[in-house]
């Protein structure tokens, strides 16, 4: 098996019998690899528009905002169907505590701001599809949207998609994952009880998770590339933590290497980038949270505008460069990748679409 | 319909609750571990798995052979359990 891919250890690995082998498919990737679709029926729907599932408006995402938006437009009794590939409520959902979003004095379990959101969209008449947008084309009055479930159409697109953690790209990170190396600490770190562990990253995500991870780990190495860059309230709660030592903050460290024996973690490589010199953190695992990739390759054979990194660039009524779609949250070009902005920008998304379905002109503005 | 379903979870993995989403929507009925209830059974999720992650959700078929699904992967869970 490790032959077949060059000895690179990843779940799921998927070999088919043509001898292709996916590693981490995307379902788009997997559909397309199985021949999934059915050519004749994608034919038919190209020609006849009558047939295909319309809606008012198709949100790509379930994260905080995508269900803020949808609330508002199921209150105006717009047709609202959500697609959502991965877990409803996005990074939110997988976040421990959120202790920054408004009205909740002490603090709400992630999953559960994600679980009330999707309630509130749905009481309102929101339909949640679980199921991948892998195209989008403009066709006038309608867009078109290639989906796991089939073609779409949709008088208005709000593309709403967020990020995922980003990668650190060192030798190991891709060997080791699921297997020591990992992104998510609300579903992995319960396999670390009595072991220790290092956190990478210095952002509000990584003091965030290193704290929740406390609850397993013996003892956290938080290795942060220049200083922690997390509000004031996070930085005072993980001082508390290093003064108990269950936690230190080794701060200049510049990653080289993740590596292991026997296919599991042992250590961390790393440089001191003030003087060159090498360092080692000997432990069970590794947690990532250095910063956040956007979602939006599914859109890059468009012609809606993004920036440097994949964000999508919007008008200041959230209309990207394809009129009739619009974009809000933390795929948006300048957003600030905050929950409460994004249920805020959601908000705004809804009551922009609203008035584009009444026929007022909102022309791209570029 | 698979004869079985069991799923590995804990009690903050929201991946776990979109496996469960999904099974519950399509009328398929499941049993859950929770490692954090049931910790000692955390070496039994690695070994099938292969990966120190949750979900892993183990659909036995009519002939009973099993077919493991590590995380929350929709396009191998739905032909698994359809």
């Amino acid at each position: 098996m490790l032959a077949l891919v060059d000895g690179r250890n990843v779940i799921p690995t998927i070999v088919l019998d043509n001898g292709t082998t996916l590693q981490e498919p995307s379902n788009a990737e997997l559909t397309a690899a199985l021949q999934l679709n059915d050519s004749k029926t994608k034919e038919l729907t190209m020609t006849d528009q009558a047939t295909t599932p319309t809606h008012d408006v198709i949100i790509v995402g379930a994260g905080p905002c995508a269900l803020t938006a949808a609330i508002y437009t199921t209150r105006e009794d717009i047709d609202t169907l959500l697609f959502e590939r991965g877990v409803v409520g996005g990074l939110a959902a997988v976040t421990e505590k959120v202790d920054n979003y408004p009205g909740f004095a002490d603090g709400i379990e992630g999953l559960t701001l994600a679980q009330n959101l999707q309630k509130q969209a749905e009481r309102f008449g929101a339909v949640i599809e679980l199921g991948e947008v892998t195209g989008l084309t403009d066709e006038g009055k309608f867009k078109r949207l290639d989906t796991t479930s089939g073609d779409m159409l949709a008088r208005v697109v709000l593309l709403a998609t967020g990020s995922d953690y980003k990668k650190i790209g060192v030798p190991g990170e891709d060997t080791y994952y699921a297997r020591g190396v990992h992104y998510c600490a609300t579903c992995d770190g319960a396999f670390y009880r009595g072991k220790t562990l290092a956190v990478i990253g210095g952002g509000n995500s990584a003091i965030q998770e290193a704290i929740f991870l406390t609850r397993f780990a013996t003892h956290i190495d938080l290795l942060v590339r220049s200083t922690v860059k997390a509000s004031d309230v996070l930085k005072q709660e993980i001082m508390k933590l290093v003064d108990a030592g269950k936690i230190t903050i080794h701060l200049g460290v510049s990653i080289d290497e993740i590596a292991g024996e026997n296919n599991e973690v042992t250590k961390v490589l790393a440089t001191k980038s003030a003087t060159a010199e090498k360092v080692e953190f000997p432990v069970d695992g590794v947690f990532v949270f250095v910063g956040l990739d956007p979602n939006s390759q599914f859109i890059k054979n468009t012609t809606i505008r993004r920036d440097e990194i994949g964000l999508v660039i919007t008008d200041q009524n959230l209309q990207t460069s394809m009129p009739g779609v619009f974009a809000a949250g933390d795929i948006r070009s300048g957003a600030t990748m905050q929950i409460a902005s994004a249920t805020g920008e959601g908000a705004t998304a809804a009551l922009k679409i609203r008035e584009y379905l009444e026929g007022q002109s909102h022309p791209p503005q570029n | 319909m698979p004869k079985a379903v069991t799923i590995f979870t804990t009690n903050t993995c929201g991946y776990c609750q979109m496996v469960k989403k999904y099974l519950s929507a399509k009328g398929i009925g499941y049993e859950e571990v929770n490692l954090d209830i049931y910790p000692h059974r955390q070496a039994e999720a690695i070994s099938l798995s292969g990966a120190m992650t949750v979900p892993v959700t183990v659909v036995t078929k009519d002939d009973d052979s099993q077919e493991v699904i590590v995380g929350y992967n929709l396009a191998k869970l739905a032909p698994a359990v359809a």
